[in-house]
């Protein structure tokens, strides 16, 4: 495919075998593969970040690249992604939460347990109030057990957002309009205020998923969502973020990862657990030889 | 206290027979250079994957010279998962392990030039290449071979394609290679931009 | 790519950390009409066999992450219905301790890279019970 353009300072020509190479790394570094029908995506996308990056050749990008010089890795894989965040974002994994995951948690539970889930990093706090809304909508238990749901992120501007609970339509779009009537009201400029019982439920705070100091402080959590953050650390800190979500989670806790991600590509600590609606993965019960 | 103080508990605690305790250990050593000699010791004699794993772990984040030279034997492992874990830790440490590089692609072991290879994929691409080039010259094992030119494929400036071509010759009846060889060196002609 | 308008001859799944190998195997196994999906390592691999019906699993021994004998050991302790997925393991040691090491850990078969791609049709036809 020829996408020279003639008379532009950039004069991107990719070959295919450039594209190929350029595949392979993101696939052996994130997970993610591309099918041949996608080549034109991943032309432009390329095309944008050598752009942006300054970059007058392929080479120079992809050395650049490699070495996630000004976290390029994470630019990258953001253009390559939709990467908003709003209510009920990838349900599949609360749907799998209420069919699968929480009835082995609460296995062991007696009634009027308690039933920790954590979500981080949760920005302006869409996926804890989801996981909220989600339960009090579709887990036939939820009052059958105390249910403590903490939102955790570095960004302490977002967790003020969360707090507040304002929300535009974007934000609102999965939500049937009988959810957002129950849980919201309508507040001055065309936005929604999360219901202050919500609100109030969910325990906000700052953590860094790479600090140990941090990261000591949370512990015994059944299941984590921990969603499209980890695969733009670098080695090191993905392992260190694995090992300190590994000490958060009860023996058995589940965690969920971002529908780009897998722990292939993170860390061996975790088995991998398939059920109707999504893999998630597990801190082993016991640890074997 | 002086940090070989605070640390003295958790190196004693390296050796403990409960599992969770030398997990908790490891993890609290990690970036502290003195605990070094201890999580030597311990690591080979870990039976857990996972304590074992934050051994790595507690090393990569000193990642000194001290902390590869412990991790290296490793990579004689007859322990699959020890070699894997070994060279997953090194590459977590790309400047530090280059000094090593020559030495470990001329190690007397083919198993270890073999693992070598794939540290030079977190190497700048005309280092890189210069090393695999040299290695692929005088190697004799096809397996070695093969690896060095997969990290080519995605590293490799065209100052390889001479060598590739001597090798495609001298492996042309051994399986693998011929193809390997013509992936890599169109990989790398096609890299013109 | 396969010939879409007969059906495969079975579902396999290449598991190495190589991109070139498996590059190698997809060619040579699609040229003999199976269908053939990749993964880098054990834990990759976990994935998909959990996730999609295959035949046959081949996988290379050092991988980061989770290497094959781990990978093996994961496979045959699981559900029954991925613990019966015949392996064919390919590794590059040729000792006879080697080869029993991998049938403890449950490979069926065990080749030596650098394997001939006829020689790897023919094991996977063995293995998948297809015709040549």
């Amino acid at each position: 495919m020829d996408d020279s353009k003639g008379g532009s300072s950039h004069a991107t020509h990719i070959s295919p075998e450039q594209v190929q190479r350029f595949c392979e790394f993101v696939y052996r570094r994130t997970g993610m593969s591309f099918t041949e029908s996608k080549r034109y995506f991943i032309d432009r996308r390329l095309e944008d970040r050598m752009a942006a990056t300054g970059s007058s050749s392929f080479q120079e990008y992809f050395s650049l690249l490699r070495t996630d010089a000004d976290h390029e890795i994470e630019h990258l894989i953001n253009s390559f992604t939709v990467n908003e965040t709003y209510f009920y974002r990838e349900d599949h994994q609360f749907r799998c939460m209420t069919a699968s995951l929480l009835d082995a948690i609460v296995h062991q539970k007696e009634p009027g347990g308690t039933v920790r889930i954590w979500s981080i990093p949760c920005s302006t706090g869409e996926e804890p109030y989801s996981i909220a809304l989600w339960l009090m909508e579709n887990w036939s238990q939820v009052d059958n057990y105390n249910i403590e749901i903490v939102g955790s992120d570095i960004d302490t501007r977002a967790l003020n957002a969360a707090s507040e609970g304002v929300y535009g339509d974007r934000a609102l779009m999965r939500l049937s309009r009988d959810v957002v009537s129950r849980y919201f009201r309508p507040i001055a400029g065309g936005y929604y205020q999360i219901d202050e019982g919500l609100r109030n439920s969910i325990e906000f705070t700052r953590a860094n998923l790479i600090d140990p100091q941090d990261m000591k402080q949370y512990r015994d959590f059944d299941l984590i969502f921990c969603r499209n953050v980890l695969i733009y650390f670098d080695d090191a800190s993905r392992r260190l973020a694995a090992e300190n979500l590994y000490d958060c989670l009860q023996p058995g806790g589940y965690i969920c990862l971002g529908h780009s991600e897998s722990m292939s590509r993170i860390s061996p600590l975790f088995r991998v657990s398939r059920f109707p609606d999504a893999i998630v993965y597990q801190r082993p019960e016991a640890d074997h030889g | 206290m002086t940090s070989r103080e605070t640390s003295a508990p958790y190196r004693a605690a390296l050796d403990s027979p409960d599992a969770e305790s030398r997990w908790t250990a490891a993890r609290a050593l990690a970036g502290q250079a003195d605990a070094v000699p201890a999580l030597a010791a311990a690591l080979g004699r870990e039976p857990t994957p996972r304590v074992r794993e934050a051994m790595m772990t507690a090393l990569i984040r000193i990642g000194n010279a001290a902390s590869i030279e412990v991790i290296l034997p490793y990579l004689r492992s007859q322990d699959a998962g020890l070699r894997a874990a070994a060279i997953e830790a090194l590459q977590a440490l790309p400047e530090a392990i280059a000094p090593f590089m020559e030495p470990l692609l001329s190690d007397d072991d083919s198993d270890v030039r073999l693992l070598a290879t794939e540290l030079a994929r977190n190497m700048e691409a005309s280092e890189a290449t210069r090393l695999l080039c040299e290695l692929i010259e005088r190697e004799h094992h096809p397996n070695v071979c093969a690896a060095a030119i997969d990290v080519l494929t995605e590293v490799g400036t065209p100052e390889a394609l001479p060598t590739l071509e001597k090798c495609a010759v001298r492996f042309a009846a051994t399986p693998f290679l011929p193809f390997a060889i013509s992936v890599a060196m169109s990989r790398i002609s096609g890299a013109e931009s | 790519m396969a010939d879409t308008a007969t059906p495969a001859k079975a579902r396999v799944l290449v598991v190495d950390d190589s991109s070139l190998v498996r590059l190698y195997y997809r060619t040579a196994l699609e040229r003999a009409g199976f269908e053939v999906k990749q993964a880098i390592n054990g834990i990759e691999a976990m994935e998909k066999v959990l996730s999609e019906p295959y035949d046959l699993v081949i996988v290379d021994v050092n991988m980061p992450r989770m290497d094959g004998f781990t990978f093996l050991r994961s496979l045959r302790s699981g559900a029954a219905d991925v613990a019966t997925l015949p392996a064919l393991m390919i590794s590059t040691e040729s000792g006879v301790q080697d080869i029993g090491e991998a049938r403890m850990f449950g490979a069926n078969f065990y080749l030596v890279k650098p394997v001939a791609e006829a020689e790897l049709v023919r094991h996977v036809c063995v293995l998948t019970g297809a015709t040549l």
